[in-house]
């Protein structure tokens, strides 16, 4: 099944990785609870404007359980925070250990911050951007990165495939069960990491005959650039403004979060204004559905 | 009762007695003293004879409570209290530290409750000499009346001369505070346990226990900033930077605590001669030994141990 189009997908793969990695920024800026769920909502909303809210639930997945350990794990290794709200004594090499309101909100905003930064950073960039188009790219920067990031892209399907095979193949053995067991399984993964070499051996090898050892194959017949679309021009704004949101709240003040001693969370005018700029700004490059079908 | 409701009231039990609980806890019996200071306890920065404390705090929670502190390492350690910094001063390592009842901590800020009547004092000081100082006088009548961890401790008054006026005077000290002083002659083997104020002259108390042989051996290894001659009748005076700045003759007497490891801390009242034991047993007052690390006395001048570093 194709993806849907979108103007994140219409535009070029460098854009769209800015505009990701715009928002992981704007994530690790701030600390703010009302601005993370702005983000959140941004991510999201642009996650399923693209067209691909289920590769976000399933980064979600995936991210969740992160996000809980750091959230739980906060509180146990914090010493800060004044309003205790379970004094669990002595343990052992942590000594005296009493979880504070503070230390739970902080690992909260803490958990919230990992997930917001595997959903913009891995789900929403693996979901959108268009990996042979980036690293075509970054050919021009690296050409040995680039190659090596291309080959072990593609090898990791074709591992996935060697490994369904090896699968199907003790699915044959008349001693097997229909589902491998954990032993079963790590002989296949044993398997299919063996011959991991052999077929880097034999890519490298395509490589070579393919003329990819010499210079000028590698970096490729030289083209005019493409001229920006639109869609790139608005994402690329949407990528620039959101950092300079971001920077300027921070130089500015604005959604200043006090973790400890005592969380003091500023919630006035500016911050709701900047929650709602950082929404509009990620999200408005969506509004342009011109040549999108 | 099942099996299971019996297994989990035990584990109920076991965790109230192991300090758990929900909620921040009772909050200490009496006052909480906290103090702020600089260099040794000369420079005051903050003196509160009844800080904010709320439920079972601990030293950390009471200096954040009543000061803007800044932390590092997790929270277990103070970079500064009141925008006053550690870190190096004049190329010389300068951090905060913590008595409670002037006893070194040997646990973090975060890990030490406090008990009711406990006087905490955080000194930001060069630590280019020692990073331990084990035991201050600043604190006084504490340990004495409060004791250690909430948990008063027996004191006991050893002079090389019962009958003498310094040990009459050190005794009838203790005894006014409401601390029960036993009176002894010196003893070569400290109970753990105790709470020891020697009294006499160093040429007496000079070897007759780790504690004594500690202030022999200097800073370093005593954390007071002082050390008698050989001949116990000069007493050099040294600065926060361990150099000599004076020596004083006699009469001279000194009040200096320290303590060896897993042992509680042993006053010295002590002096080259008589009359500087006896210039040191009148020294042993709240107000003359208030935020002080140790105290010397000549020609009956106090004196800040360790000397301040002469400008320059």
């Amino acid at each position: 099944m194709s993806a849907p189009a979108s103007p994140l997908r219409a535009a070029r793969a460098p854009v769209v990785a800015a505009y990701a990695c715009a928002l992981v920024t704007a994530v690790l800026t701030f600390e703010h609870p009302l601005a993370l769920a702005a983000l959140g909502v941004a991510i999201i909303g642009a996650g399923v404007l693209a067209g691909c809210g289920r590769s976000l639930a399933r980064g979600a997945l995936f991210g969740l359980p992160f996000a809980l350990m750091i959230a739980l794990v906060n509180p146990l290794v914090a010493r800060e925070g004044l309003h205790v709200v379970l004094r669990l004594g002595e343990l052992g090499p942590l000594g005296q250990l009493d979880v504070t309101r503070e230390s739970l909100v902080f690992g909260a905003v803490l958990g919230l911050r990992a997930l917001l930064v595997v959903l913009a950073g891995g789900a929403l960039l693996a979901a959108t951007v268009n990996f042979d188009e980036l690293l075509h790219v970054f050919r021009r920067i690296s050409v040995r990165s680039a190659l090596t990031a291309a080959l072990a892209v593609r090898l990791v399907p074709v591992l996935g495939r060697d490994a369904r095979r090896l699968a199907d193949a003790r699915r044959c053995r008349p001693d097997a069960g229909p589902r491998p067991n954990a032993a079963e399984r790590l002989q296949i993964v044993r398997a299919v990491a063996t011959g991991a070499m052999d077929r880097a051996l034999d890519v490298a090898a395509t490589l070579e005959v393919r003329g990819y050892a010499t210079p000028t194959a590698a970096g490729g017949a030289r083209r005019l650039p493409d001229p920006w679309s639109r869609h790139d021009l608005a994402f690329m704004a949407a990528a620039i403004a959101l950092v300079v949101l971001a920077g300027g709240a921070r130089l500015l003040g604005v959604a200043h979060f006090d973790a400890y001693p005592e969380t003091v969370i500023h919630t006035g005018a500016s911050e709701w204004i900047l929650a709602a700029a950082l929404v509009l700004v990620a999200l408005l490059p969506f509004a342009d559905r011109r040549g999108i079908t | 009762m099942s099996r299971r409701s019996r297994l989990l009231a035990v584990l109920c039990a076991a965790a109230a007695l192991g300090g758990c609980g929900v909620g921040p806890g009772k909050s200490p019996a009496g006052p909480i003293g906290l103090t702020v200071t600089g260099d040794f306890g000369t420079r005051p920065y903050l003196s509160l004879p009844g800080a904010r404390v709320e439920g079972a705090d601990t030293v950390m929670r009471v200096l954040q409570r009543n000061a803007k502190v800044g932390t590092r390492f997790g929270g277990d350690f103070v970079q500064s209290i009141n925008g006053v910094a550690g870190g190096h001063v004049a190329g010389r390592p300068v951090d905060w530290f913590f008595f409670v009842n002037g006893i070194q901590s040997k646990k973090g800020a975060s890990a030490v409750d406090v008990h009711g009547g406990d006087r905490i004092w955080w000194d930001r000081r060069d630590w280019g000499v020692t990073p331990d100082v084990p035991a201050v006088v600043g604190s006084f009548p504490e340990p004495f009346v409060h004791g250690t961890g909430g948990k008063r401790l027996p004191v006991r008054v050893e002079c090389d001369d019962p009958r003498a006026g310094a040990c009459d005077v050190v005794a009838k000290k203790l005894i006014a505070l409401g601390v029960p002083a036993g009176r002894s002659t010196i003893s070569h083997s400290a109970a753990d346990n105790t709470l020891r104020v020697i009294v006499g002259p160093w040429s007496e108390l000079r070897g007759n226990d780790a504690e004594a042989q500690s202030l022999d051996d200097g800073p370093k290894a005593s954390g007071v900033f002082a050390r008698f001659d050989a001949s116990a009748q000069h007493l050099d005076v040294l600065d926060g930077r361990g150099r000599v700045v004076r020596t004083l003759g006699a009469a001279t007497g000194l009040v200096a605590a320290t303590s060896e490891k897993k042992r509680e801390p042993v006053w010295f009242v002590t002096g080259t001669d008589k009359a500087g034991v006896d210039s040191a047993a009148a020294a042993f007052d709240e107000k003359l030994l208030h935020n002080r690390f140790a105290l010397a006395i000549a020609q009956g001048l106090p004196m800040d141990l360790p000397a301040e570093v002469a400008a320059g």
